[in-house]
């Protein structure tokens, strides 16, 4: 009889055993379980947003938005209004809720050619007043490559236009300089004749100086008239160099502005490319290092190279 | 019973939370492993022929290794970073990483670091200092060493230096008989080229084409391309000395894998010969 009352004890205190186990190890799941919903950011309050686009393009349910590059919400909403217009609703951390200006505007960002895209809120001049909630934000997409580009092409066109005209007005057979220069040389010609006849003439003084003075004459005033048309081509011709020279150095000023434009975003492409392998080399060796990883993956061998006293190839030609 | 509870719950904490052994050895420390790690990978870079690469992994392998004061990784490290500049034809920074070199008591490296700065001294034309550090490196190398066909090599590169050619030539035939066997193909190729290199400067141009041809045939297996360029324009100088018919071809190929190479030095002397080539055809015409 004791020996049955006792087994009936033991198996009592095993079962009060095993209720405490299960209850503290349904009380630790249950703390993982918070402490994932909080790292995720269920209890986290937040504030909505929204803007209209034109496109959803690169715009998707989920993705970051931030300020100062500062993940402070994610879009929660992408949705087709009846009239064409894309509406998208961001939801923003209460936290941040202070940057956010009523004159502030959602930019999309793309990183370079295949960079992801991220939308970036843009806070406004005016700080004393913020937007309230569920305010409709300004949307402005980003000039990308092809924007910069059609930039360039309409700056260039008209400068085109304009070389092709001065390049016509110069090569005008009567009006160009073709003809100015048939022109002065015609003069050049008479004033030879004079001289030659002048020469000639000189030595026998008499009734035919006065010919020859007055034919200097005609000749002057011909050269007179060539100079005075080439005065008058000349300013238009000089007014259309120095428009030339202006919008070339607008197109210096420009490719100064796309220059620095480009050297503002692809730089930071490659420096992104460079430190994603660096992070990606740094998780792969950090991972290596851990366990359980650690336990497979033997450290190498200090490395010995293959011996070559000649890396060069340099013993070939004796000097 | 309780105690029993924690007891067994304590236990498997315990058994979750615990790192486990690999299986023959405690694992490394981190930081040396990372550094095996970067020594590791920049020989594999050196390997492939990307020596900027492998020159910041063996740079980066040297500091960790300093960094816990591992006096010999610290040192093979620098080896490999003055061979890696070296290899880039920096002879001069690899002279300097060697001149702050401590090999400290161990016979390898001071050994290597003697023959490293040979090598460094003869691409910067230092021939006697060259021959100074060759001289320290035969005392410690003594009747025989794993790097004394490598010694035996860069003696004979000091002696074509030091316009001797027989004395090349021996160096050389030696360093060729101490490979013979050993399966290190990079230092035969290169016995070849110094042997036909002392066969041309001794006016045996016979003997010295087929050595220049030896020497091409396993850099082109060995698809090193400075060497294939370097091979093709000896194979040129010795073919301009016999008077062969198709020394530009031998230039021109030089000139070809060089520029497909992007190796402006040999492009310009590749074209040089040509040039020098075409002025004594017109002139002997």
């Amino acid at each position: 009889m004791s020996l049955l009352t006792q087994y009936d004890a033991d198996a009592e205190a095993l079962r009060r055993g095993i209720r405490r186990f299960l209850l503290a190890a349904l009380l630790a799941m249950l703390a993982v379980a918070a402490a994932i919903a909080v790292r995720q950011g269920v209890f986290r309050q937040t504030t909505g947003y929204s803007f209209v686009a034109n496109s959803a393009q690169d715009i998707v349910k989920g993705q970051a938005v931030r300020i100062a590059g500062f993940r402070v919400g994610s879009v929660a909403q992408v949705k087709l209004k009846d009239d064409g217009q894309v509406a998208v609703t961001m939801e923003i951390d209460a936290d941040y809720m202070r940057f956010i200006t009523h004159d502030a505007r959602v930019e999309l960002h793309k990183d370079g050619l295949v960079g992801s895209a991220t939308l970036e809120i843009v806070p406004g001049a005016d700080q004393s007043r913020l937007a309230p909630a569920q305010a409709r934000l300004a949307f402005s997409r980003a000039d990308g490559l092809a924007a910069l580009a059609n930039q360039v092409r309409d700056e260039f066109i008209p400068i085109l236009k304009d070389i092709k005209v001065i390049t016509g007005t110069l090569a005008d057979a009567d009006k160009g300089l073709p003809g100015t220069l048939a022109r002065i040389r015609e003069s050049a010609d008479a004033l030879n004749v004079l001289l030659a006849t002048s020469n000639r003439q000189v030595e026998g003084i008499g009734g035919t100086a006065t010919r020859v003075l007055g034919k200097a004459e005609q000749s002057l005033g011909q050269l007179g008239q060539t100079l005075d048309a080439t005065n008058q081509r000349l300013p238009g011709m000089l007014d259309r160099t120095q428009q030339v020279l202006d919008r070339t150095q607008q197109v210096i000023d420009h490719a100064g502005k796309i220059a620095a434009e480009a050297e503002a975003s692809v730089p930071p492409i490659l420096r992104d490319g460079s430190a994603a392998a660096a992070d990606v080399r740094e998780i792969v060796s950090g991972a290596k290092q851990k366990w359980p990883i650690s336990t497979f993956v033997d450290a190498p061998a200090p490395a010995t190279l293959k011996p070559d006293s000649d890396p060069r190839g340099e013993a070939g030609r004796v000097r | 019973m309780c105690a029993k509870s924690i007891f067994l719950a304590a236990l498997i904490l315990a058994g979750c939370g615990s790192t486990p052994n690999s299986a023959n050895s405690p694992a490394d420390p981190p930081r040396l492993r990372a550094a095996l790690e970067a020594e590791s990978d920049g020989a594999k870079r050196y390997a492939r022929g990307d020596f900027n690469v492998a020159e910041r992994r063996f740079d980066e392998a040297m500091r960790l290794h300093a960094s816990i004061d591992d006096a010999p990784g610290r040192t093979r490290n620098r080896l490999h970073l003055a061979r890696t500049r070296l290899a880039q034809g920096r002879a001069e920074a690899a002279l300097d990483l060697l001149n702050v070199a401590d090999p400290g008591a161990e016979p390898g490296p001071a050994l290597d670091t003697l023959l490293l700065k040979a090598q460094a001294q003869l691409a910067l034309a230092r021939d006697a200092e060259a021959q100074q550090s060759l001289t320290a490196a035969a005392d410690r190398c003594g009747a025989a060493c794993p790097q004394a066909a490598s010694l035996n090599l860069l003696q004979a590169r000091a002696a074509l230096a030091g316009k001797r050619p027989q004395d090349a030539l021996a160096h050389a035939d030696a360093a060729l008989k101490l490979l013979r066997d050993r399966g290190e193909a990079v230092e035969t190729g290169n016995a070849w080229r110094v042997i036909a290199a002392a066969r041309l400067a001794g006016g045996d141009t016979a003997g010295a084409l087929p050595a220049a041809q030896a020497a091409l045939d396993i850099d082109r297996r060995l698809a090193l391309p400075e060497k294939i360029a370097r091979d093709w324009l000896l194979i040129g100088d010795i073919r301009r000395k016999v008077g062969a018919g198709d020394t530009a071809a031998a230039y021109q190929t030089a000139l070809e894998v060089a520029n497909a190479a992007a190796l402006t030095g040999i492009a310009e002397t590749a074209t040089q010969a040509l040039a020098e080539l075409g002025k004594a055809r017109a002139t002997s015409r």
